[in-house]
């Protein structure tokens, strides 16, 4: 969060707030919000509580006397902290206030009152509402309360990407500005008076990590007199976000809010040495943090000690023991510079997120300290009176020294496709505070508030940002190869998908993750993939078979009295592999149904079986020229014994269909027969692929003839198609069953099949003879290979 | 040859005329034709008494039985054809009966769109596994060793140190190491997150990635190419603008957003006032991408984007609730046959 007013103080434009937004979005410092600062502020004005007086019988409220500089007006407050002679924000009827409140007149206890003192939270200040909001005792009477504050202001909320740590301060944002505006930054400017006591005779520091802290300084202010902020301070902190607190706290976040650097004040009394030692903590180290938390450190945390104990979490959080206090006077004021990666690793493990530890984590700038320090410094002999000892006590042992990148107009322009100007680039480049030599190519040395900037591809994409993605042509015509093939899985499942939904399924979509039990449960004994940090221990599993996922599915959908179910799935399954960092994935379909067909007014409704699920399997035979699609028994354990099938097509095993057994449903708690098939589809897929190919329409007549038989129960009516296609061989032009019955008139143990054969040649038409003859030798085959007896007329 | 075999046989015509007839006159002269005067079934009943006993008593009752379900059928049919009959009488308001059709899931329809509007572009349709290497989901795509998307906080991780892929670029690093520019492809699949499942947010979605690499690709080719895909998947009508972003693995990187089709990018609830909506990243890869891979980005040059699926099928179709797409319900599927 940074006011609109303080981007235009460093930047001289004289942007409206939305169009300053709308630019910095397009430059890659997106603004998500404008907010009118005092956009809770209409209708309240500055008032004076003139009296108090208890209200008859409500002990926390009181009745407050305001003077508004004319009338006084009696208002309700239950606030603790009011009090005779407080200069007080005043909400008159109307106000709306933040929170959706709007002030009204209302009548409490016989009393009326027609306006409101607020609190910080009430005008949308900060989120404090413990008491009334005071002003400062100057504020003039009557005055409305935006006037007064100073509030005619917006406030831009940014959502920075996690490269650019440059731009979490004011002049960072400003820079952008100032580059897109073709201004300069106008940092804030000063003269620091130094006593002629030379602070490093009073302090020294020293590195035990330079690594993890390559550079550590130090100032020394004396006779600081601790006390509030005025009032332009505060308002930039809370237009930030920041709660201010006290003048010397106030003034280091200040200084990182508009610099971009945190700094960090000690007691310099209670520091309890007079040198500073940066080094990693030791493990089981303990430490207070100054929010009062008692930490246990280890290692990955860098410890800034007085030499002999931490004195605060090295660009995270101070501690507690020498925290400024009301009565400090002496300050030890710290800018160091932290490596990203370790303050990332300690602030996991302190488990804190702070506005320093956020800074250092994306990278602050080792050679901005100077400034910061000073500005600091200067800031607390302004505000706090303080006395600045000579000098920066500064520890940097090997100075971290900016980048220099070559740049080449000519890859620019062939990277992003535009015709960008030499002169053009370079601009934007010193925009941004680079220092460019030459042209063609350039020297750039990128200051080391960039980190990010690496390589020139990384100055490709600064000058496009600030040239605007918007300038870059789009290109009107398609580029890359003539041609790309399309996968025969992306074939399969594309067709596959039209043709069951075409069959009336409903297609499933899930994530593979299960708990482990019902894996176990559904498919025993299988391996599975195990995941180490589950979102949710319910999900802790990949599912190593589709089955497992399609009954949690039917269980939901079952619960939701959606009764009737035709379902399917294209999806993966998953196996540990041969060893560690190996796994196998496998493509699969299943195919589901429970529940009734439809009742509709031509059909009534039957129960949904194995025919429901084979049929959906035939249909994707035929279309996708599997031939030979058998099924044989084979004893599944997710199925019931006697109704469980592997399916194979051609003597590839494609996968099973069967009727999930009771104990499997019960477990997922399914009260009615589900029928369910899993396909593996690599064999399938990597079987040659066999092409349709055209027959000539027929010439000569058919001649069709019936057959009924009966055989017994146990006889296939696959086994007598078989038959009957051997039999006729090519003049079977098709081989269906139309009849099965079962019942009176057929003795037990028997049914009946009727079998519609259409005999035709390509050769000539057939006589009734050859067809008699052929329906001959047909018949005394099935009566020998199946005991049938012919129902012949 | 039995008669019995007979009677049978004369119920199964009889039953196959009954399916085909298609009016009632039609079914009237079927009745006539099987239990008239001198109808088929008639003419059993009538021999009956030529018979011996024992065979009287068994054809006997076939044929009368036969006769009381041809009456009831025919019965039945003549209702149902009389409702549907033509002229005023004809109900054209009865539903079709067709078979029911199924619905193809939506994420997957949303999925099928974005794929054809890219495979229209010339790109084809590279896959990868959902369990990936360290390496290929973070590693060959430039993600520094201590990036936050590395944490156990934001990635779900299998026993022998699987990423569950938390975006589908890892197939282009692998499409890259095998393949020869010029290389064009999407690569649609599931994606994981470790993140709490809510309204908003759920441990896996799905994820279009594509990419491009050959000799002389530049910025405007991507803003060109995501313009045609934004316009043929949101509409011609919707604005498009590029914004600079930051990703790993391009450089300079872009979020792009569509003015929002929901209020025509006046303002509302659903693009937060801004007008905008953002549906994807993109960006040119990033030289040390391709560097990993084996090709010299002096010589080639690329763009990648990404487009979760779940967002921009969830704002189309006005759908708020994310766990939707996963719980399969018949009743949220079938609103989308």
């Amino acid at each position: 969060m940074i006011s609109y007013k303080w981007l235009k103080e460093l930047t001289g434009l004289d942007w409206s707030p939305q169009e300053m937004a709308e630019r910095l979005t397009l430059c890659g410092t997106a603004c998500e919000y404008i907010d009118k600062a005092d956009r809770y502020m209409d209708r309240v004005v500055v008032g004076k509580v003139t009296a108090l007086k208890p209200v008859e019988g409500a002990a926390k409220i009181q009745l407050a006397t305001v003077d508004l500089g004319g009338d006084g007006m009696d208002v309700i407050c239950g606030a603790p902290n009011v009090a005779v002679g407080q200069k007080v924000p005043v909400a008159l009827e109307g106000a709306k206030l933040a929170g959706d409140m709007v002030i009204k007149k209302v009548k409490i206890r016989g009393v009326e009152s027609a306006a409101m003192i607020c609190s910080e939270r009430e005008l949308g200040i900060s989120d404090d509402h413990s008491g009334i909001m005071v002003l400062e005792a100057d504020a003039v009477l009557g005055t409305p309360l935006a006037e007064q504050l100073q509030y005619d202001d917006y406030i831009l909320t940014f959502e920075l990407t996690p490269n650019r740590g440059d731009s979490m301060s004011a002049i960072g944002v400003a820079r952008d500005l100032a580059a897109l505006g073709g201004t300069e930054v106008r940092r804030p400017s000063f003269e620091l008076k130094e006593v002629s006591a030379k602070a490093s005779d009073s302090i020294k520091v020293s590195i035990d990590d330079p690594e993890g802290c390559p550079r550590y300084a130090a100032r020394l202010i004396r006779n600081v007199k601790i006390g509030p902020s005025p009032w332009w301070l505060k308002r930039k902190l809370l237009t930030s976000g920041v709660r201010p607190i006290s003048n010397v706290v106030d003034i280091t976040n200040l200084v990182m809010l508009e610099t971009g650097h945190p700094l960090h004040a000690f007691d310099l009394d209670r520091f309890g040495s007079r040198e500073v030692v940066v080094r990693r903590a030791a493990d089981g180290e303990e430490f207070v943090t100054l929010d009062g938390e008692r930490h246990e450190l280890v290692p990955d945390v860098l410890l800034i000690t007085n030499g002999k104990v931490g004195v605060a979490a090295g660009g995270i959080m101070g501690g507690l023991d020498s925290e400024i206090e009301d009565t400090t006077t002496d300050i030890l004021l710290e800018a160091a510079y932290f490596d990203p990666a370790v303050i990332r690793k300690g602030r996991k493990h302190l488990g804190l997120v702070t506005e320093s530890s956020s800074r250092f984590e994306r990278g602050a700038d080792p050679n901005g300290i100077p400034y910061a320090i000073d500005r600091a410094a200067h800031l607390m002999q302004e505000l706090c009176g303080g006395e600045v000892l000579k000098g920066i006590v500064d520890c940097y042992p090997g100075a971290i020294e900016p980048k220099e990148i070559t740049l080449r107009p000519s890859r620019c322009n062939s990277v992003l496709g535009t015709s960008i100007a030499v002169s053009r680039m370079k601009e934007i480049l010193q925009g941004l505070e680079f220092t460019v030599t030459g042209d063609d190519p350039m020297k750039v040395t990128v200051p080391t508030f960039r980190p990010d900037i690496e390589r020139e591809i990384d100055l490709i994409e600064e000058v496009a940002r600030i040239e605007g993605y918007d300038n870059i042509p789009d290109a009107v015509a398609n580029i890359g190869p003539l041609y790309t093939p399309l996968g025969r899985l992306d074939r399969f499942k594309a067709d596959a998908r039209h043709i069951l939904t075409g069959s009336g399924f409903d297609e499933i979509v899930n994530h593979g993750l299960v708990h482990q039990n019902q894996s176990s449960l559904v498919n025993p004994g299988q391996p599975q993939v195990k995941l180490t940090n589950p979102a949710s221990e319910e999900l802790n599993t990949m599912r190593n078979s589709l089955v497992t996922t399609t009954l949690n599915v039917i269980s939901h959908n079952l619960a939701h009295r959606n009764l009737d179910l035709c379902l399917f799935e294209l999806g993966k399954v998953y196996f540990p592999g041969g060893g560690p960092g190996q796994w196998v994935e496998k493509e699969r379909l299943v195919l589901a149904v429970t529940g009734h067909s439809p009742h509709t007014w031509r059909s009534r409704p039957r129960p949904y079986d194995f025919y429901d699920v084979s049929g959906a399997v035939d249909h994707l035979a035929r279309h996708f020229n599997w031939s030979g699609l058998t099924y044989r028994p084979h004893r599944f354990s997710a199925f019931e014994g006697d109704l469980s099938f592997q399916m194979t097509v051609d003597n590839i095993e494609m996968g099973f269909l069967g009727k999930v057994s009771a104990k499997i449903s019960e477990a997922f708690e399914i009260k009615q027969p589900v029928y369910l098939a899993e396909v593996e589809l690599e064999p399938l897929l990597a079987a040659e692929e066999v092409r349709k190919e055209y027959r000539p329409l027929p010439v000569y007549p058919a001649a069709p003839r019936d057959l009924a038989l009966v055989v017994d129960q146990s006889v296939k009516a696959g086994d007598l198609v078989e038959v009957v296609k051997e039999s006729a061989g090519d003049l079977a032009e098709s081989v269906e069953i139309f009849d099965l019955y079962t019942g009176k008139q057929i003795d037990k143990g028997k049914k009946s099949i009727a079998i519609s054969i259409n005999y035709r040649s390509d050769e000539g038409s057939l006589s009734s003879e050859q067809v008699d003859q052929m329906q001959k030798a047909l018949v005394s085959r099935l009566k020998k290979n199946f005991n049938a007896q012919i129902r012949d007329k | 040859m039995s008669l019995t075999d007979d009677v049978a046989r004369l119920r199964q015509e009889a039953f196959d005329e009954i399916g085909r007839a298609d009016s009632p006159e039609r079914l009237n002269q079927i009745q006539i034709k099987y239990l008239g005067r001198k109808g088929a079934v008639t003419a059993v009943l009538k021999g009956l008494k030529d018979l011996a006993l024992d065979e009287r008593k068994k054809v006997g009752a076939a044929a009368n039985r036969v006769r009381a379900e041809l009456e009831e059928q025919i019965k039945e049919t003549l209702g149902k054809l009389s409702v549907a009959a033509a002229g005023d009488a004809f109900d054209y308001t009865l539903p079709g009966t067709a078979p029911r059709l199924g619905a193809i899931h939506i994420v997957n329809q949303v999925i099928d769109e974005a794929c054809l509007i890219f495979q229209r572009m010339g790109f084809a349709i590279e896959r990868g596994p959902d369990i990936e290497t360290d390496y290929y989901n973070f590693e060959a795509l430039n993600f520094p060793p201590d990036h936050p998307a590395r944490d156990m906080q934001d990635t779900m991780f299998v026993e022998g140190n699987g990423v569950l892929r938390t975006h589908t670029t890892p197939v282009q690093a692998r499409v890259l190491e095998t393949q020869k520019p010029p290389i064009k492809a999407i690569t649609p699949g599931l994606c994981f997150r470790n993140e709490a499942i809510s309204t908003r947010s759920h441990v896996a979605f799905h994820q279009v990635d594509g990419f491009l690499v050959d000799e002389g690709v530049t910025m405007g080719d991507l803003k060109g190419a995501l313009v045609a895909f934004c316009k043929a998947f949101f509409g011609e009508k919707v604005a498009i603008r590029f914004r600079p972003s930051f990703f790993p693995f391009t450089e300079p990187s872009a979020e792009v957003d569509v003015s929002c089709f929901l209020c025509d990018g006046k303002g509302c609830q659903v693009c937060k006032q801004t007008g905008w909506l953002e549906i994807l990243g993109c960006g040119m890869i990033h030289p040390a991408v391709l560097e990993k891979a084996g090709h010299d980005p002096e010589k080639y040059t690329g763009y990648a984007f990404g487009i979760g699926m779940e967002r921009p099928a969830m704002l189309k179709y006005r759908i708020n609730d994310i766990r939707l797409f996963f719980n399969n319900d018949v009743r949220f599927l079938k609103q989308f046959c």
